[in-house]
């Protein structure tokens, strides 16, 4: 039976990782502490997949975090998909060769509508995935690029339908209201969306304990879970998430133990 | 112990090289010289990419000539990899009927699962033949990574892992010194690597 996933998102800016509340960044390390105190490579034991994104302001220096990108995933065995800021082929190769198996694409999908197809053609929708980010203004989830900083003025549900031509392999889907704050994801989201992107669904922002990371999985049409709540998750966090979510029966890889 | 990843031009060899490094193989060269893949202990055909166009740069490499006689004459181990197990069947239907490599008896077809989405992503639970080598040490069935849209099938005696994606379909083989797996060990955790760490051992 195929499995659902637990996903980690890790945030780098500038040479650091960081833990992310509503799009604002603080920052909490950079490589060398994050192999250190949070024994990362140890903690990837317990994870299906990686997401590394690039959100750093300014320049987002892509040979620079892609060393990052190549160091962090050494000794990681698991699918790796890596973004932000990618505006070219060449970007995207340049993550590919440097570890990641999948690419995220978020603004292009709004300003280069031609980039991805180009992706998707080369390297096959499955290493592309699709990430939305999205607010409530007025009551309405409206879809932001640019880190979430800029408004694109399509509600989600045009947005998605938007994106249908795309052949894009994933859907990741962040809430940038619930982001960081350990209140839980936007579950109503998934129940009030009407797609029919066929692409598996992973719902991101708000995860705060393992019980949120279960709220999520029991959605039948969410095919994974997203956190990046370095604080919360890091350490023996995740490891005792991922225990405690297998023993309530649900439908998670299971991997043997760590004794090679 | 010295394993040669065949170096055809396609798909991401990072993860691969790395894993068998993590298992203690000592020495990983990619490669696609002949004398490199002669000193080798053991073969990996790596392959994330379209099989025709995998076959042309095996070609134009003379691969097949040297694959041909490295693993059928002088019978040296290899493990083919999500393409690379792909490339060692007989033929494949991607992009119209191509041949492959033709090592082991099977051919590869498009998933016909509607209304199930392809590609076929994902960790899935293989069922581990009887008395095989490739699952020593991992329960019958176990998680591991796919990424396809393509799928092996064989009416012969191969030892095959079974997958089910809408319908079964074969997740590896392994006969004699040649084994295939669809899934891709090196991103499949610690089940992964011990498939890489039994192909190393006892093959």
């Amino acid at each position: 039976m195929l499995r659902k996933r637990i996903i980690f998102t890790l945030i780098y800016e500038n040479g650091f990782f960081h833990q992310s509340r509503n799009f604002r960044l603080q920052r909490v390390g950079n490589i060398r502490w994050l192999e250190r105190n949070y024994k990362f490579q140890s903690v990837a034991f317990s994870l299906d997949e990686l997401i590394v994104l690039n959100a750093s302001k300014e320049d987002k220096d892509m040979q620079k975090f892609a060393q990052t990108l190549k160091r962090l995933v050494d000794n990681v065995f698991i699918p790796i998909a890596a973004g932000g800021g990618i505006r070219s082929l060449e970007d995207a190769k340049t993550l590919f060769d440097n570890g990641a198996d999948k690419i995220v694409l978020n603004s292009a999908l709004f300003q280069d509508r031609e980039l991805v197809k180009a992706l998707t053609t080369k390297y096959g929708s499955q290493s592309v995935v699709a990430s939305v980010d999205y607010k409530i203004v007025e009551n309405k989830r409206m879809v932001f690029i640019e880190d979430g900083t800029l408004d694109t003025g399509k509600e989600l549900q045009v947005y998605l339908k938007d994106l249908e031509g795309l052949n894009v392999g994933e859907l990741y889907l962040n809430s940038i209201d619930q982001d960081g704050t350990g209140f839980g994801y936007d579950t109503n989201v998934v129940e009030e969306l009407f797609t029919s992107l066929k692409a598996p669904l992973i719902i991101a922002g708000g995860a705060g304990n393992e019980k949120h990371l279960l709220e999520g999985l029991k959605i039948e049409s969410v095919s994974a879970v997203a956190t990046a709540n370095l604080f919360n998750f890091m350490g023996d966090g995740l490891p005792n998430a991922r225990k405690k979510i297998l023993a309530e029966d649900i439908n998670l890889a299971s991997f043997v133990n760590k004794s090679l | 112990m010295k394993i040669v990843i065949v170096d055809y031009g396609m798909g991401n060899i990072h993860s691969i090289t790395s894993a068998l490094k993590y298992i203690g193989v000592q020495e990983v060269v990619v490669s696609h010289k002949s004398e490199d893949l002669q000193s080798a202990d053991k073969l990996l055909l790596p392959g994330v990419g379209a099989f025709n166009q995998a076959m042309i740069n095996i070609q134009k490499l003379e691969l097949d000539t040297v694959l041909k006689n490295l693993v059928l004459i002088e019978k040296k181990p290899i493990l083919g990899i999500c393409l690379g197990m792909q490339l060692l069947c007989e033929s494949s239907d991607e992009d119209g009927l191509h041949s492959g490599l033709g090592f082991i008896k099977g051919d590869v077809r498009k998933f016909d699962i509607s209304p199930l989405s392809v590609p076929h992503v994902g960790f899935n639970q293989v069922k581990a033949p009887a008395n095989s080598r490739l699952y020593t040490g991992l329960e019958e069935l176990s998680d591991f990574y796919f990424t396809h849209s393509f799928r092996m099938q064989s009416g012969s005696p191969i030892n095959a892992g079974i997958c089910e994606y809408g319908q079964e379909f074969i997740a590896s083989f392994e006969l004699d010194n040649i084994a295939g797996t669809q899934f891709h060990p090196e991103l499949s955790q610690t089940n992964g690597l011990k498939v890489l760490e039994n192909f190393v051992k006892s093959f």
